[in-house]
């Protein structure tokens, strides 16, 4: 294919010049004087052309005439009317921008002196692309020829050096790139040395005082297990499916890699994955679970660092205590424990076959979720072993012929009301840590006393009381306030609402201690009287006018302060509150525990503020010994280190004379056995309390101590709707209470 | 002098006859040089030259100065009553006489101070040049490059010796007198590099590039510009410093007189003058084009004759640094008939 070359120069040596170098250089070309004449060579050519013009006379020949105007006229038209046309502009240098900015090609503008050699380059650039020479083989031996032996400046060799150069441009840049963007991905590398303070996220564990767990708090329920302690078989498992040339690489596996790579190919998706395990470990332990190429990346660059500093079995250690088993379970020994219920050192091999099969995709291979997939990849994993020389014959049988877990509903909390609450108090102590530090809580709970609480409500709430009706109790030690057994409603999973602790309900007669206390804290005697007779109380401004009713409308005129408090009579508790003043009431009633606001006026004596249940517990606890009790829910925390911290048990500040506690005691006794608690003296031994109930059996209640344990019971509904009529405290909470106090005798 | 151009107005001419020339035809390459008139020609594959000096001495007409001329084969015409012995016989005759001859060129172009310079000219052509054999045949004869610094014009120049040989039936065509010295040394370097002539009256020079003539002009300093300053410089006539010089100066060696010293010294300066011109036309034109590789210069003509002067050259071209690269100095193979020859070369191209 030959392209025309057109000379175009005023000056009739520099376009000889031109035109002999182009002939010198085997370029047929033609010399025109003139545009017009230029014109018309150009209009016999249908194709491309090449065209040299030579500015140089041609604008200062035209320089009268208003060069700036016509400067690019001719040329502008030129590009217009042949847009195949290459034109090569020569002219004075101070031109050439002029030019490149018109949109001449910037390396077709050649600035003077002449340069005819430079001209024939770049006629011989345009004819050999135009021409295609590059496409033949014969081109480049020429090249080689010329490079050797001819002359240097041919135009192939600078095709040739061109394409090299390109090339090699290229290469470096797209290696800048990559470098650059490896030192990038790597500028903010974790630091391999946290894993010397490496410590997982491992779940905290609380204890009953008499060693049983009652339920662990995570937020990814995980147990450590050290290295060694893994069996060689469990390990075998993961290294045969997860990375069998484990202990052959240094982080990187560049042959799996390869064939990893071919697979894919062949399969023209992503089918294999080439990651060994210390890059597995690298990204659970520091990246995001991202798929990018800076997190590969990353995770090369982590795996041979950490490849470098540790130990196969401590990577592998690493790996399996960090490794998502599915069902919340992280690590081997939380698996170990979901799927088989056992420690991790006591796996078989099919079952370590089976949680060995489960990381690569938790929620495909659980045996929870699909036992057929479960058991494809359960075997897949035994073949492998087989096949890697890891297992016998016979142990892979047998491993095959073991079955797969069955799903057991994980355990609720035991105690439930009780854990929820200790840990909301925990999680005040020791916010996220709680969850993730690996916490022994030994708590105060006895959890004896526990199911014999959650039981006495149970069958307490199975007597002539209807499903919505709710109980609670709490059972606390007198000496220590520490919690022994509590229980916030009948059904943990249906009401997390505790009403042991949170419920705010009055709790009528319940209260009349607090009134009796402050009366002999004055220094009267459970003998003393006071008048049991309807009186009509005024409010301050007069408006108002109450006249206390006793429960049985029956009034019994002067009586003892036994027989008003057993007889539990409302007109004579008014009448002492009203004469030791219920300011002073309420005051005793807050040494003793009562934290909730309690009105000032007298209907308040016969319990119409709400308190919860355990503010009544521990307010007939502090009076049991006239110590004030604080509530105490664990006795020691042990962290993962085995450093433990007791609960501070600082000797309670006394609050009530010994006299006043006796007499007291000597009223609470008389109810036991004279008055509204009767029932209670089938436990035959003292115990002390008071029944409580509220208008329209509402609430029912029962707080009693004995010489060892304080404890309350409430029963009621959450919609504050009556019980039933005769749904007294004593005959509603009272049996529960009895019940309880009989277990744990 | 118009009326020199008439050839009617030529008396009697005694025309001298080559008779190696008579046989020789085709193209003609003519150098008409301040000093010799040269014809070149071609035979098979080998140049023919033949000279004669461009001179001529004039002696009052009588009858037996005409018959003792004729039967002595000298050469001659009569013109308005004056006898005009041309070519190398007016060299015998001026040293008889005791005087100089008189050239009909000066500087390298027609003198205007002899009247009858064309006629010379023309007398002397023929005697060295049959007319054409066919209409039209081709012949090239070399022409000065403008001289530098005058406001001389080679048109006129040109215009008159092309209608002689015109007259004489032949296609002329002028060729500078640098170019040609190009055309007859530089074919092995595709014709690129410096060609000088160095005349008796003036210095050719012409810059080529692949044959094409980028640059060329002249210096009106020649070999008679060295006799004449060293004979002023030293009070003797120029005649006789022309004579030892051509007798065999030798320029690489150190000068035993003050008349060497003084040919030494004007040689010296020519060819200072000479680069410098070539350095100061280069630095102004806009043609000069850049080249890949350095080029030669080569020397030709009869001042270039001593031996040296190539040495002297390559000195002074330490000192004189030009914008292109010299790779070498030469001297033409023939000096004295190099221009014919580069002549000839550019009438048969256009022949073909």
């Amino acid at each position: 294919m030959s392209v025309p070359v057109l000379i175009f120069s005023a000056d009739n040596i520099r376009g000889r010049i031109v035109l002999k170098a182009l002939k010198h250089n085997g370029i047929d070309a033609r010399l025109f004087g003139n545009n017009f004449e230029l014109l018309d060579g150009l209009g016999e050519i249908k194709g491309h052309s090449i065209v040299i013009f030579d500015t140089k006379q041609y604008y200062s020949g035209f320089a009268p005439y208003s060069c700036e105007a016509r400067e690019f006229e001719f040329l502008d038209s030129l590009r217009v009317s042949h847009p195949r046309c290459y034109v090569i502009v020569l002219s004075d240098a101070s031109l050439v921008p002029m030019f490149i900015q018109k949109g001449f090609q910037t390396d077709l503008c050649l600035s003077d002196p002449l340069d005819p050699e430079l001209i024939c380059l770049k006629v011989k650039e345009i004819l050999f692309l135009r021409s295609r020479a590059y496409l033949r083989i014969g081109m480049y031996i020429g090249v080689l020829y010329h490079m050797l032996f001819g002359e240097r400046n041919n135009p192939y060799i600078r095709f040739v050096k061109n394409l090299l150069l390109s090339f090699a441009l290229l290469l470096s840049v797209v290696l800048g790139l990559v470098g650059g963007f490896i030192v990038w991905s790597l500028s903010d590398l974790p630091k391999i040395q946290m894993l010397e303070e490496y410590a997982p996220l491992e779940s905290s564990t609380l204890y009953s005082s008499d060693g049983e767990m009652l339920a662990e708090l995570y937020f990814e329920r995980r147990r450590f297990i050290a290295y060694y302690k893994i069996p060689t078989h469990v390990k075998d498992a993961f290294i045969a499916v997860e990375d069998a040339r484990f202990y052959k690489h240094h982080g990187l596996d560049f042959y799996r890699l390869m064939g990893a790579a071919i697979e894919n190919a062949r399969a023209k998706s992503y089918v294999q994955g080439a990651s060994t395990i210390t890059q597995q470990l690298a990204k659970m332990l520091f990246l995001k679970p991202e798929r990018s190429l800076t997190r590969k990346v990353k995770e090369a660059a982590l795996s041979i660092q950490i490849e470098s500093r540790y130990t196969k079995d401590e990577i592998l250690g690493l790996y399996l205590n960090q490794a998502y088993f599915g069902t919340r379970a992280y690590g081997l020994e939380a698996a170990a424990q979901t799927y088989f219920g056992k420690k991790a050192e006591e796996l078989t091999v099919g079952e370590a076959a089976l949680l060995a099969a489960i990381p690569k995709a938790p929620s495909t291979y659980s045996p929870f979720k699909d036992t057929q997939k479960a058991l494809n990849r359960k075997n897949l994993v035994l073949k492998m072993m087989l096949n890697q020389g890891l297992i016998t014959g016979s142990k892979y049988d047998e491993a095959v012929a073991e079955p797969l877990p069955s799903y057991t509903p994980r355990p609720h909390y035991k105690a439930p009301y009780f854990v929820e609450y200790a840990r909301a108090n925990l999680e005040k102590i020791y916010g996220d840590n709680l969850y993730t530090s690996g916490f022994k809580i030994y708590t105060t709970i006895d959890y004896k006393m526990q199911e014999a609480a959650e039981q006495a409500v149970t069958s307490g709430l199975s007597r002539g009381l209807d499903d919505k009706t709710q109980a609670a109790l709490l059972a606390i030690d007198i000496k220590t306030g520490a919690i022994k057994a509590m229980v916030g409603g009948n059904d943990f999973d249906e009401s997390q609402f505790n009403r042991a602790t949170q419920a705010m309900r009055q709790p009528g007669s319940s209260f009349k201690p607090f009134v009796y206390l402050t009366a002999f804290k004055d220094g009267l005697k459970p003998e003393s009287t006071i008048v049991d007779t309807p009186i009509t109380y005024y409010s301050n401004n007069g408006h108002t006018a109450w006249t206390p009713q006793n429960y049985t409308r029956r009034y019994y005129g002067t009586v003892s302060l036994t027989s008003a408090l057993s007889m539990s009579l409302n007109a004579a508790t008014v009448n002492l509150a009203s004469k030791v003043k219920i300011s002073r009431v309420i005051e005793t009633a807050r040494s003793v525990g009562i934290k909730s606001e309690i009105y000032p006026h007298l209907p308040s004596a016969i319990g119409v503020s709400e308190v919860t249940l355990m503010e009544m517990v521990y307010a007939y606890g502090s009076m049991a010994e006239g110590v004030k009790l604080e509530p105490r829910f664990y006795e020691r925390i042990v962290d993962r280190y085995d450093l433990s911290s007791e609960a501070s048990s600082q000797s309670g500040q006394r609050v009530v004379s010994q006299q006043a506690v006796e007499a007291i005691r000597e009223v609470l006794r008389s109810v036991v056995e004279n008055g509204t608690a009767r029932a209670a003296m089938a436990l035959r031994k003292p115990v002390y309390g008071k029944t409580g109930t509220t208008d329209d059996y509402v609430d029912a209640w029962f707080i009693g101590f004995d010489d060892r344990l304080a404890v309350g019971v409430w029963v009621g509904k959450d919609d504050h709707t009556s019980l039933g009529d005769g749904k007294t405290g004593g005959a509603a909470a009272l049996p529960i209470w009895i019940e309880f106090m009989k277990s744990v005798q | 002098m118009s009326d020199a151009l008439e050839p009617g107005k030529v008396e009697e001419t005694k025309p001298f006859k080559s008779k190696e020339l008579e046989v020789l035809t085709g193209p003609v390459g003519l150098d008409i040089g301040t000093t010799n008139i040269v014809i070149a020609r071609m035979k098979g594959t080998t140049y023919y030259s033949v000279k004669q000096l461009n001179a001529f001495f004039e002696v009052p007409k009588s009858n037996i100065t005409g018959k003792v001329l004729a039967q002595n084969d000298i050469m001659f015409f009569s013109r308005n009553g004056q006898l005009f012995i041309v070519g190398n016989s007016a060299e015998q005759f001026a040293s008889t006489f005791n005087a100089d001859t008189r050239r009909p060129i000066e500087c390298g172009l027609l003198s205007p101070k002899e009247d009858d310079g064309l006629n010379v000219i023309q007398a002397i052509i023929k005697t060295l040049l049959q007319p054409a054999r066919k209409q039209g045949e081709a012949l090239c004869f070399s022409i000065p490059g403008a001289p530098l610094h005058t406001t001389t014009n080679v048109l006129y120049h040109e215009a008159v010796i092309k209608r002689i040989l015109q007259g004489m039936g032949y296609n002329p065509l002028s060729v500078h007198e640098g170019f040609a010295v190009v055309l007859s040394e530089l074919a092995d370097v595709h014709y690129t590099g410096i060609g000088i002539s160095m005349g008796g009256g003036m210095c050719n020079i012409c810059l080529s590039y692949l044959s094409v003539p980028v640059l060329t002009y002249s210096i009106q300093k020649g070999g008679d510009y060295i006799d004449t300053m060293a004979g002023n410089s030293l009070g003797e006539p120029a005649t006789k410093i022309k004579i030892i010089k051509e007798k065999g100066l030798n320029l690489l060696k150190e000068p035993k007189n003050k008349l060497e010293i003084s040919l030494h010294i004007f040689y010296e300066d020519l060819v200072v003058n000479l680069l410098q011109s070539i350095q100061q036309v280069m630095a102004t034109s806009d043609r000069v084009p850049r080249f890949a590789k350095p080029m030669p210069i080569v020397l030709s003509g009869g001042t270039c004759l001593p031996t040296g002067c190539k040495e002297l050259f390559d000195k002074v071209l330490k000192n004189i640094r030009l914008p292109i690269q010299i790779s070498d100095v030469r001297i033409a193979t023939d000096p004295l008939n190099t221009t014919a020859k580069g002549a000839l070369i550019m009438a048969m191209s256009e022949e073909s």
